[in-house]
């Protein structure tokens, strides 16, 4: 004898629920198929329900007044043969409402990641965006490779073929022929994305760059101090410190230019993106709030960052944001400076020679000082020269001042 | 070969399927004795008695209920609804019934309702509305709007002799436009759009009375060296999918006219199609041009409403500019 | 108001019983669907419980060459055309819109929009007419259907093309929960004469009553002499479906009049004063009343699911355009099984 549980059926259209008002049957009685089990109430009217096989029942569920839930079980019975039994296989009552597909029917696939759509399109595979994108940066979509699905020229396909506009760019050849000993070196991933960022920084921004040199002494006269007490620090904390008080004195160093607007935007938060050169390429891992930290808290928390980049350890939030970039410009050997590229979408990157001693003049005599050089790098349609020779004055003014 | 109207090639298309088919009936308003409101069902009654060809009582929703019982006994029904803004009252027994008896019983419903369309003809109220969208939207229903006598003919042949219910929308403003043929040509099956002119440079699609204008824009558009391609859909569903992006591919841009309003028109599934099926070949936009969303105007003002040639390549215009 | 017609009407003993048989069985089938769908089986339910004189009666007066069109209500005449129960539910089942072949049984499948059928029915018995045929149609429709103006232009359009058809008026006196007297404020069968041709009002629960008025109407239709109407009277005992609530906007006592004449007791009470229904017969009848319903329930429980690509688009065009088809394959991709 199998034992069933007859569950409320939505018994007007959409109803969700019923009142149980009485058991016509109790456990233990016989009935009959269509037999009374009981009256229910629903919105709409009271109804006796018939039931649905012959056998014995075993249990009434709910109480007289208690709402019972369309779906929910109402009298389970013990069926008294098959033939009064559920079919196999017959799914759930129809009288449920809409109901969704059981066992041993079919339903729509549930999503998925999507297998890109293959398209039957000949000729050149790009979207609209795309298409206009190739035309401002001069890309010749025939002579693209795309890395969408099915070969579709992407955005970034595009960006990375770009040549800038004010260089005029060598006319696309044939790719030449291999040389004996030529040595190729594969291009991808980290290497790749530089190569992007710096062929969008080149070819979007107009920059130049203005270079100074800075007494280092009070600075270095402050890091001795410090490594008395027993903090050793490395300058870095002192250039990130000084960066951001130029920029509270010139904040418009630290924005960014809305090609889309026709607006400079001017961040709020100073975020310092400090350049580290990994055994992967050149990385950028971004000092956040700088503006809101001591110089310990930047000592500690670039110095976590550096070795987090090194190791390849920082997460996507600590790559990224940054709205003012600082880079070392020959740490070492004979290189004195460099020009900077600006790290799109900013404004200046403010590049720190090598701390050395070199002859400077003061109060009228030469003398061998500790000394660096600062150059700094700007996007020429937010900062002309001038704002610039006041931002790196008041950078090295800032510099030349540290107390220890 | 000899010039035939557009209305004389839907007579004679009437003619022939009464002729080849004993169970083709013709009905509706003044069909019979007057020969139709355009005289396109004339001397029809004269030749195949009143029987086959016969005058119905004012009762448009009754004409498509009788047409759906005549055609489960087995006849084939072509009734006529007088003008377009008469349609509505048989909206009910089109959709629910026409549309969906195939589904119900599993019978076929043979019955195409003629329904002459459009504006530009200065009528008054209800005499130029375009509602092939109800119909084209309607799942069960094969909808057609010729634009050209032979196409009428050709369209009216296989419509009838289908056993699906079809929508035969008559450009009214066009049924006097004249092709030179021999009748009959071959019958044409539903669902295939044609080129109706060459073209390299934008894509216009129409369909019924806009054809004409768009190949007028087109002649315009090629003196001052735009080419234009002009696609004549001549079937709303099924839809000519593939001609319409064959096209695309070639020109990169497209237009899609017609008189009906613009918001929610038959253009927005041509346009959506578009975008979908052939969306890396776009260089611009789909440009969608129609009457304005507001009711059909008093006559003197339709001028103002309706897409004319001028617009068309207004239209052409600017989807060349876009880059 | 024409005259009652005479009862019996040449009918055989057999014949007179098989009326009553044919009864009972359509109640015993009203009541289980009633229970079927209160256990959840059926998505709806529309009792026809108290119309079975009606629906008997005008059946199987009609030849079995001639046809029926029917609104929502005659299930009760699909099975007196032999028309299986079991099958039929799948309409209330959420399984189909149409589960019997119309043409096998000469009976259209059931039309919800009311009076929408009407027309239909004109327009095939003026094809019946065209062919030459003796074939007339019996067109079914309730009280409320003749407030619609398709039953008017239907009508109309009969009486203009002498079309061969019965209409039959099952007036219930509701029309959900709009009395009759709110419905119209004139005559349903005098409205035929507006139209040209002959109305009756009789009486809808005497079987034998109706029998005689559907044969003659459907006489005077096969002699090429035009429509009728005839409004049967009845009375709808039941809900307008298991979704309706009849205790709002009526009185248990409204329904006592029409107990006391109950199409079936009352005939069951005739027969056995003309001794031409026994005991015996009785319980027999009603033992295969039992057992048609459990056949029923039993057919309608194991009614299988058909595939969802043929159930949506198969019956859609006769002649699927190919776009439409790739549409069904690309559909069919979508599904897969439910563990």
């Amino acid at each position: 004898m199998a034992e069933r549980t007859f569950v409320l059926p939505d018994l007007g259209e959409g109803l969700t629920e019923a009142q149980l008002v009485r058991w016509r049957v109790e456990p233990g009685a016989r009935v009959e198929v269509n037999a009374p089990l009981c009256e229910v109430e629903t919105a709409k009217a009271v109804v006796v329900i018939p039931s649905p096989w012959a056998g014995t029942v075993r249990t009434v569920h709910g109480r007289p007044g208690e709402s019972i839930p369309v779906g929910a079980a109402l009298v389970t019975i013990a069926a008294a043969d098959e033939a009064g039994a559920q079919p196999e296989g017959e799914a759930v009552l129809v009288g449920y409402g809409s109901r969704t597909p059981g066992p041993g029917e079919v339903r729509r696939r549930p999503r998925s990641s999507a297998s890109p759509s293959a398209s039957t399109e000949e000729g050149v595979r790009a979207a609209p965006f795309v298409r206009q994108l190739a035309r401002e940066l001069g890309v010749d979509l025939t002579a693209v490779a795309g890395s969408g699905p099915g070969g579709r020229i992407t955005r970034a396909d595009v960006e990375a073929a770009a040549r800038p506009d004010d260089r005029p760019g060598p006319p696309p050849q044939a790719p030449e022929a291999d040389h004996d000993g030529d040595q190729r070196i594969s291009v991808v991933g980290i290497r790749k994305a530089i190569a992007r960022q710096m062929m969008r920084s080149v070819s979007t921004i107009p920059q130049f760059t203005e270079f100074a040199v800075f007494d280092a002494t009070a600075l270095m006269a402050a890091r001795d101090a410090a490594r008395h007490k027993g903090r050793p620090i490395t300058p870095l904390p002192y250039f990130i410190l000084a960066a951001v008080e130029a920029v509270r004195r010139h904040p418009l160093l630290n924005s960014s230019w809305d090609e889309s607007r026709d607006e400079i935007v001017v961040k709020k938060s100073v975020h310092v993106g400090i350049a580290v050169n990994t055994p992967n390429g050149l990385l950028v891992p971004v000092l956040r709030d700088a503006d809101q930290l001591s110089l310990e808290a930047i000592a500690e928390r670039s110095s976590r960052l550096i070795e987090g980049a090194r190791g390849g350890s920082l997460s996507p939030r600590d790559m990224s944001g940054s709205t003012i970039t600082v880079t070392n410009v020959g740490a070492s050997g004979p290189i004195e400076t460099g020009t900077p590229i600006v790290n799109p979408p900013e404004c200046c990157v403010i590049g720190f020679g090598a701390i050395r001693l070199r002859p400077m003049v003061v109060d009228s005599q030469v003398m061998a000082r500790q000394s660096a050089w600062i150059s700094i790098s700007v996007d020429h349609r937010i900062v002309d020269g001038g704002l610039a020779t006041e931002f790196l004055t008041a950078l090295v003014g800032e510099l030349e001042a540290i107390r220890a | 070969m000899s010039a035939v109207t557009l209305g004389k090639a839907i007579t004679q298309g009437l003619r022939d399927a009464l002729a080849a088919d004993a169970k083709v009936l013709v009905f509706g308003e003044d069909v019979g004795r007057l020969g139709g409101v355009f005289r396109i069902t004339d001397g029809l009654q004269r030749d195949f008695g009143e029987d086959r060809v016969f005058d119905t009582p004012l009762a448009e929703s009754a004409i498509i209920g009788i047409a759906v019982g005549l055609a489960l006994r087995g006849f084939r029904a072509v009734p006529e609804i007088q003008f377009d803004g008469f349609i509505y009252p048989a909206f009910e027994q089109i959709v629910s019934h026409v549309a969906k008896y195939e589904n119900r019983s599993g019978l076929p419903l043979p019955i195409t309702i003629r329904v002459p369309f459009g504006g530009n003809i200065g009528a008054i109220e209800h005499h130029s509305e375009s509602p092939e969208a109800y119909f084209a939207h309607t799942a069960g229903l094969k909808v057609v709007a010729p634009a050209r006598p032979s196409d009428a003919y050709g369209l009216l042949r296989t419509a009838i002799a289908g056993d699906d219910p079809v929508i035969f929308f008559e450009p009214k403003a066009r049924y006097y436009l004249k092709e030179e043929m021999d009748l009959p040509v071959p019958p044409l099956p539903l669902g295939r759009a044609r080129v109706a002119r060459e073209g390299t440079a934008v894509t216009v699609v129409a369909y019924g009375p806009m054809v004409e204008t768009a190949l007028r824009a087109a002649e315009a558009a090629a003196e001052e060296g735009t080419s234009v391609e002009v696609i004549d859909l001549r079937s709303l569903a099924p839809l000519d999918v593939e001609t319409l992006v064959t096209s695309v591919r070639k020109t990169h841009r497209a237009v899609v006219v017609h008189e009906a309003p613009v918001f929610c028109g038959f253009g927005a599934e041509v346009a959506a199609r578009l975008s979908h099926d052939a969306f890396d070949s776009l260089e611009a936009p789909v440009i969608r041009l129609g009457g304005l969303n507001v009711p059909y105007p008093p006559s003197r003002f339709e001028k103002l409403y309706l897409p004319d040639a001028d617009r068309i390549l207004q239209a052409v215009d600017e989807s060349v500019a876009y880059g | 108001m024409a005259e009652k017609p005479l009862a019996a009407d040449g009918l055989s003993p057999q014949q007179l019983l098989d009326l009553y048989r044919k009864m009972v069985i359509i109640r015993r089938a009203d009541q289980e669907a009633l229970n079927l769908q209160r256990q959840g089986e059926l998505g709806l339910w529309g009792q026809f419980l108290g119309q079975e004189a009606t629906q008997v009666g005008a059946t199987v007066a009609m030849e079995s060459t001639d046809w029926i069109v029917p609104s929502y209500r005659e299930f009760g005449m699909a099975m007196c055309r032999g028309i299986d129960p079991g099958e039929m539910l799948g309409y209330f089942r959420g399984l189909t819109h149409g589960p019997w072949d119309p043409r096998r049984y000469r009976f259209l499948p059931f039309t919800i929009s009311v009076a929408t059928q009407v027309p239909h029915a004109v327009g095939f018995a003026m094809g019946c007419r065209l062919d030459g045929s003796r074939e007339v149609v019996l067109c079914v429709f309730g009280d409320g259907a003749t407030s619609e103006g398709d039953w008017h232009e239907a009508m109309n359009f009969a009486g203009v093309f002498q079309a061969p058809v019965v209409f039959l008026c099952q007036n219930n006196q509701w029309a959900i929960s709009v009395p009759l007297r709110r419905q119209t404020a004139g005559s349903i069968a005098e409205r035929a004469q507006g139209y040209g041709f002959a109305g009756v009002r009789i009486d809808g629960n005497d079987v034998l009553a109706v029998f005689s008025a559907v044969r003659s109407a459907a006489d005077r239709a096969r002699r090429g002499e035009g429509p009728s109407l005839i409004e049967a009277v009845t009375y709808r005992m039941g809900a307008h479906t298991s979704a309706d609530d009849p205790t709002r906007y009526r009185l248990d006592s409204d329904l006592a009049p029409w107990s006391s004449r109950d199409p079936i007791e009352t005939y069951a009470a005739w027969l056995r004063s003309q001794a031409l229904l026994d005991e015996g017969q009785a319980d027999s009848i009603d033992a295969e009343a039992e057992g048609m319903a459990e056949a029923m329930r039993g057919k309608l429980r194991r009614l299988p699911l058909p595939s969802p690509a043929a159930s949506l688009f198969d019956r859609v065009y006769h002649d699927p355009p190919a776009s439409f088809l790739k549409e069904r394959e690309e559909f069919e991709a979508t599904l897969e099984p439910v563990e």
